[in-house]
């Protein structure tokens, strides 16, 4: 479904992706790990089509098609969310007519029907509930006044109605409990799908534990050194990222 | 090179032709009228006379220095019309239906062109206690009504554009209501301007309508105004609102200025409240090349409350300017003033907000706001926030800010599918909620967020 081969990006004139591949298929869940700095951020945004980053080399391909071409809208379009790690506040605008709006718009750029209001209610209330997500902030404005966990739930809610083909959490389980990060993971496992792949971008193993990965990455210095399964996470937990540093340098 | 000179006959100085732009307006009519009352003539009179020794209008004086006034005495506006297009009923039902008003089951008077439209207004089956009336139509009838108003000092004359309509006005509104009458419906006022015709000696008409509501003791009333017109339409719009709120009255006051944009508008409000009583305004304007409204809110007695909210929008070539000036005279009293700007054209805004709290006003409580969305280059605000503080015991803030949307939000909406114009407008009318939330009735509430939507997608076609 994805494939990045040989991405480079800089921001600011410094590089930050040097060469990145990563293949991923439907049906599968991928875990991007790595330190502060090493890229990982700069990969999910890339990928979501945030300005401010400037690919200076490789490809991107979302079922062969380039993804760098398209605006971020248009990617969205093509089933392509991003689950941010700071999820802005939009002061004014209603949490549900956004979501709603979010859903028709992508309806309208495929020739879809419209969701009808009974119909989109009903999901929305049914995917609240699942992510213990209070309903009253369903009537607020996005996000506005929104503690960290409820904004990191109103990010999996807004994933869970999109139905993406690819989905990418960037640190989702940064500033949550554990508590709200079972509740968070559970929901992102029922959205698990044979059409569906999942990338997680994280610096702990703590959320793997919750959502099992299928793949392992290590970032390092903006390259995917190291590639396996949850052992793999299991060992950065134990050991840290250094031996992976030194063995990468020798 | 040599440059010609130029022939000193002429260029007029400034002052003359403004002046003479005043003169000229005035010579149009009538001195006195036997017809009137004694008081009124007295009145007008006397705005006259003021006329005649009040400042010129000019860049050095603060309340005009961003506000291109000049241009204005360009144009050769004048009385002639009036009531001239007054039976072309379907042409202005006509322009009513075009702007999709709210429909409310309210008590109305519509103006045409500055003058009472009987037939297209619903003022009949009043509650008792409850005079809604026109001005001319009450000054012929039962004059002794305002004979107050017009043994008022003429406090009013010192910017000569009130004066003019002191001396000059047509029409306007009479609302008295009875102590502790609570009038449920609202009344709305359609100021409509129909006039189509231009010349080369003449630009369009001087409107000049005046209004006077007087709320006694523990009265309550909801009044919606708005000003419309057919599209391309070029006149002046001078409207001058006298509010008298006693003890415990209420009046919640919404205005929407949705004028040509070729209309040159004019609002002036004053307001005097007593102890208790409570003013709410929300006050929008979209249309006009060169729109001014100015508040004048005294509190006279202690424990009122007054807010003032507003919006406006400025496009290409227009200039869009609220004035306010609040005077805490007296202890105790709450004013609450939260103004915000989207500009979305070569425009220019000007907002400026005073706040005066004298030595006596101990434990006065002002809030006031003013927010700007720039959202094209070359769009111009001036916003000045200004407190006078002179008491020692108060709670005031004040705050003024001037940007542009956040990339990120635009971004945020962007990464869920909807397309970067919708974006950009769905922050908007987010910015804007809270003024359109200050108005009570929900149909005027929806007008106003189709009639944002409407005018943001203009936007786009500006930008691209």
């Amino acid at each position: 479904m994805l494939s990045v081969k040989n991405l480079q990006v800089k921001v600011d004139d410094k590089q930050i992706l040097n060469g990145l591949d990563l293949s991923v298929n439907a049906g599968e869940v991928h875990a991007i790990m790595g330190p502060n700095g090493s890229g990982k951020s700069t990969l999910s945004h890339v990928l979501a089509g945030r300005d401010g980053y400037e690919v200076v080399g490789g490809q991107v391909l979302l079922n062969n098609e380039n993804l760098l071409e398209l605006s971020p809208e248009q990617r969205a379009h093509k089933g392509v969310f991003l689950a941010m790690q700071y999820p802005v506040e939009l002061p004014g605008v209603n949490n549900m007519s956004f979501i709603r709006e979010a859903i028709n718009s992508i309806h309208r750029a495929r020739n879809e029907e419209e969701l009808g209001t009974i119909e989109f209610l009903q999901r929305i209330r049914k995917t609240a509930a699942l992510l213990q997500l209070d309903e009253k902030l369903l009537k607020r404005n996005v996000n506005v006044g929104f503690s960290g966990g409820e904004k990191k739930r109103n990010e999996i809610l807004q994933l869970a109605m999109l139905q993406p083909q690819l989905a990418i959490l960037d640190e989702t389980d940064s500033g949550l409990d554990i508590d709200a990060l079972r509740v968070i993971a559970e929901g992102v496992n029922t959205l698990r799908s044979p059409q569906r792949a999942i990338i997680l971008v994280t610096h702990y193993q703590r959320l793997l534990e919750y959502i099992q990965p299928d793949f392992v990455h290590v970032l390092l210095n903006g390259r995917i050194v190291r590639t396996g399964d949850k052992q793999l996470a299991l060992e950065l937990e134990q050991k840290g990222y250094n031996w992976i540093m030194e063995e990468d340098a020798a | 090179m040599t440059v010609p000179a130029q022939n000193p006959q002429t260029v007029k100085q400034p002052q003359v032709q403004q002046q003479e732009w005043f003169q000229h307006l005035l010579e149009d009519s009538p001195l006195a009228d036997n017809e009137n009352p004694v008081s009124l003539n007295k009145f007008r009179l006397s705005a006259r006379q003021s006329m005649k020794t009040a400042p010129v209008l000019n860049r050095k004086q603060e309340a005009w220095r961003y506000n291109r006034v000049d241009e204005v005495f360009k144009n050769n506006f004048d009385l002639k019309l009036d009531a001239e297009l007054k039976d072309f009923r379907n042409i202005n039902e006509a322009i009513i239906e075009n702007h999709q008003l709210p429909q409310l089951n309210s008590l109305k008077l519509v103006f045409v062109n500055g003058c009472f439209d009987k037939t297209m207004s619903n003022i009949s089956h009043l509650p008792d206690g409850v005079i809604l009336s026109s001005i001319a139509a009450t000054l012929r009838e039962n004059p002794e009504w305002l004979k107050a108003w017009f043994k008022l000092n003429d406090k009013y004359a010192e910017q000569p554009f009130n004066a003019l309509n002191s001396a000059l006005f047509k029409d306007g509104m009479y609302l008295h209501i009875g102590k502790r009458v609570k009038l449920d419906r609202p009344i709305e006022i359609i100021y409509l301007n129909s006039k189509k015709t231009r010349s080369l000696q003449h630009d369009g008409s001087m409107l000049l309508t005046r209004n006077i509501i007087h709320l006694q003791a523990g009265a309550s009333a909801q009044l919606v105004e708005y000003f419309i017109s057919k599209k391309n339409n070029k006149y002046f719009y001078n409207n001058v609102t006298e509010i008298l709120l006693a003890e415990k009255a209420q009046l919640k006051h919404t205005r929407i200025q949705d004028e040509s944009r070729m209309a040159y508008h004019l609002s002036s409000l004053y307001v005097s409240q007593k102890k208790h009583s409570k003013y709410h305004s929300s006050s929008f304007a979209f249309g006009g090349c060169w729109a001014k409204t100015d508040y004048k809110v005294d509190f006279e007695a202690q424990q009122s409350e007054c807010d003032l909210y507003g919006l406006y929008t400025v496009g290409n070539q227009q200039l869009i300017d609220f004035h306010l000036d609040v005077q805490h005279s007296v202890p105790s009293c709450c004013s609450r003033e939260k103004f915000k700007g989207l500009i979305y054209g070569k425009g220019r805004a000007v907002f400026d907000g005073r706040i005066l709290v004298a030595k006596q006003a101990q434990h006065s409580d002002a809030a006031l706001t003013n927010d700007n969305l720039l959202l094209v280059k070359d769009a111009e605000v001036y916003t000045k926030p200004q407190l006078e503080i002179y008491a020692d015991d108060v709670k005031c803030s004040h705050g003024t800010t001037v940007g542009r949307l956040d990339p990120q939000q635009v971004f945020y909406l962007r990464s869920r599918g909807i397309d970067e114009a919708h974006a950009r407008r769905m922050l908007c009318q987010g910015f804007s909620e809270d003024v359109v939330e200050s108005v009570e009735l929900e149909e005027v509430r929806t007008y106003l967020a189709k009639k944002i939507a409407s005018t943001l997608n203009e936007t786009e076609q500006q930008t691209v």
